[in-house]
């Protein structure tokens, strides 16, 4: 199982995978300049995700993790390296089809929530929506079901700084959810959640990904990273194991 | 993003940015207000001069004893004194009984002020003038109550007298002015007729006058010396006619005054162009210049805007970070940013037309009548939302090129 050079596998299994092949990462690197010196985020990552697959990325502070993410989420581009997504070389796409991605295919829980400060739950939550072009009144409709999902149907109308940690990352939570997007992105989910709510968040992404969504999570907590069908450790921004639990 | 989902959310961008969306507004209120009470101002002024002083009726002339520049020094004047006659009655009948393509022509005289009484109510300082019937057609008199002098009136010195608004108001305060007597220095006239209320011009009351027949004025007030000056108001047949006109009263006069070629006019003929012609004159330039003043200001508050929106863009860096995430595309970041500004000089483009509007109707009160056009008004509104597209343009193009994480990252 385990695959400390990942570029052989999809090289192996040849163009069966390719159609079901979601996420590819070629020799990725990251690379930050800090005066004279370079700090290597992502060192030479590459790795594929299938469509369907429920993964987990553990490692330590400081390894990378958030750093992967925000590159599988199209944020962020690689120093080097290609990635692809549903088969499209990312740095060629236009800055439309990536807000386009951005929008429909993926949801991201971030890290440190990015709610918007002045805006309530509900808008918060409407935001992804109101990019998609969808009317005001289906809109308001959806954005309310998304939060009642987490819980948080009376509290629509706080502001973030209304809010508990919980109830935030609740909310992020909702929001990424919204537009039922193709890949789910959470960086921490359940870093500043109860065991209970933790467990139903868990649950809640377990439905998604028996609906045949693709799940990435960051992870410290390891009941979390257990529910996933497969784990990628990374340290010093390296892959350093990438095994298949389930 | 569609139109109405932007402009909302320009609004409650606004709205939860009271204070300084309110700072930025003052750069564009006065700007605009500036801009357009000047603006009325000139546009009442000239309107003013032509109707009022060119104007009795923009298709009449004046013929008076001495033209502006007699009154520059007293030697000019006195020269003048010598050379020009007064002009008399014998003038006018000499006028009408040749002239050609001249339609009427009347006398007026005046310019004295006198208190006025009924019973134990005194009115104090009313302008006094006699006119010739015919001027009340000349001038376009419109009467409220009663009627205009007759020929007859005028022939046997009828004391009878044609009022304006205030003092109809004012001495009979239950509008039955028409019948009643009024007593000037003694002498009982009898109320005819009431002028159609005029307004004020630059603060003076254009309602306070008592009117008389030329022949009861000249009777009753000492005949027509020193301010009481004789002049006439002549009217061409037709409008394409009316150089002709003007051109045939000067010619009748130096024939009248048995002037030679090479004499000057020994009385002077005013026309509505040469008015105008010296309004242009005094304030062709200075238009410019009085404009360019709010002008500047306008600039100001764009500049204002430009930079109150490069804050926010600065200020809400996380915020574009946190849309890009979720999907908004560069152009629905620049569009946000630039209906921000430009609904924000809108707003204040409008509230400055308002405050213009206001000062406006004070300064018509008290000054002259001004009067913002309506397309002036949909100008300064377009104006200051397109300035505020363009003090937002840079801004607005700056956030939507901010790249996603970057912008996330910002606090
Ligand atoms: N913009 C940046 N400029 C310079 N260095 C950065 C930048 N972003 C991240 N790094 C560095 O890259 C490394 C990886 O950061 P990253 O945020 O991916 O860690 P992480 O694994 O998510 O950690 P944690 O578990 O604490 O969230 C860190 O050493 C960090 O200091
Ligand atoms: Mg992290």
């Amino acid at each position: 199982m385990e695959n400390q050079n990942g570029v052989s596998e999809p090289d192996q299994n040849g163009a069966a995978t390719a159609s079901k092949t979601l996420i590819s990462m070629q020799n990725i690197w990251k690379t930050y300049q800090m005066g004279v010196e370079e700090l290597h985020a992502l060192r030479d990552v590459s790795f594929h995700v299938e469509k369907g697959e429920y993964l987990a990325i553990i490692g330590p502070s400081g390894s990378g993790k958030s750093t992967l993410m925000n590159l599988i989420g199209c944020l962020d581009s690689p120093s080097k390296g290609d990635y692809w997504i549903n088969g499209n070389l990312v740095s060629e796409m236009t800055d439309d089809e990536l807000a386009r991605i951005r929008n429909k295919e993926i949801g991201f829980v971030f890290q440190t929530f990015n709610l918007l400060a002045r805006a309530t739950a509900l808008h918060n939550v409407e935001l992804p929506l109101i990019y998609a072009g969808m009317r005001a009144g289906e809109r308001n409709e959806k954005a309310q079901a998304a939060l009642a999902s987490v819980e948080l149907g009376d509290r629509v109308t706080h502001r973030p700084n209304e809010l508990s940690g919980g109830q935030r990352q609740r909310v992020a939570i909702a929001r990424a959810l919204v537009n039922h997007p193709s890949i789910l992105l959470a960086d921490e989910p359940t870093g500043a959640l109860d065991s209970k709510t933790s467990a139903e968040i868990m649950t809640l992404f377990e439905k998604l990904h028996s609906e045949g969504n693709t799940i990435i999570v960051v992870t410290h907590e390891h009941d979390v990273a257990d529910r996933a069908h497969r784990i990628i450790s990374i340290r010093d921004g390296q892959i350093e194991k990438d095994e298949r639990i389930k | 993003m569609n139109f109405s989902e932007t402009l909302k959310l320009a609004l409650l961008a606004i709205w939860a940015h009271k204070l300084r969306s309110f700072l930025t507004l003052i750069g564009m209120i006065i700007g605009v207000m500036a801009f357009m009470v000047v603006f009325s101002l000139l546009q009442g002024f000239n309107a003013y001069i032509d109707e009022k002083v060119a104007g009795i009726g923009s298709n009449s002339f004046t013929i008076m004893r001495f033209n502006f520049i007699d009154y520059s020094n007293t030697d000019k004047l006195a020269e003048a004194q010598r050379r020009n006659k007064e002009l008399t009655f014998e003038d006018i009948d000499y006028l009408r009984s040749r002239m050609q393509v001249i339609e009427k022509m009347g006398a007026k005289a005046g310019g004295n002020q006198r208190d006025i009484k009924v019973g134990t109510v005194i009115m104090e300082n009313v302008k006094i003038d006699g006119a010739e019937p015919v001027i009340g057609v000349i001038e376009n008199i419109n009467t409220r109550d009663g009627r205009y002098f007759t020929d007859a009136e005028n022939n046997n010195s009828v004391r009878v007298a044609f009022i304006g608004a205030d003092v109809a108001d004012k001495l009979f305060p239950r509008g039955d002015a028409v019948g009643q007597e009024i007593d000037i220095s003694g002498i009982p006239y009898r109320v005819i007729g009431v002028q159609v209320a005029k307004g004020t011009i630059f603060g003076m009351p254009q309602d306070s006058f008592v009117q008389l027949p030329i022949k009861t004025f000249g009777a009753n007030f000492g005949g027509f010396r020193g301010s009481r000056f004789l002049y006439f108001i002549g009217t061409a047949k037709s409008d394409n006619l009316f150089k002709d006109a003007v051109e045939e009263a000067r010619t009748l006069m130096r024939i009248r005054r048995k002037l030679t070629v090479d004499e000057q006019d020994t009385f002077a003929i005013f026309t509505p162009d040469a008015i105008a012609g010296l309004r242009d004159s005094l304030f062709g330039t200075t238009f410019i210049v009085i404009l360019a003043v709010p002008a500047i200001a306008l600039l100001v508050g764009a500049i204002v805007i430009m930079n109150i929106m490069l804050v926010s863009v600065t200020e809400r860096t996380k915020e574009i970070g946190i849309r890009k995430s979720l999907g908004a595309r560069q152009s629905d970041i620049l569009k946000q940013f630039l209906y921000e500004a430009a609904t924000l000089s809108a707003i204040g483009g409008l509230i400055g037309l308002i405050l213009a509007e206001l000062i406006g109707v004070i300064i018509s009160s008290l000054f002259i009548p001004t009067k913002i056009p309506w397309y002036a008004a949909l100008v300064s509104i377009g104006v200051s939302a397109v300035v505020g597209v363009l003090a937002g343009l840079f801004p607005a193009w700056k956030a939507a090129r901010l790249d996603p994480i970057e912008a996330l990252r910002a606090e």
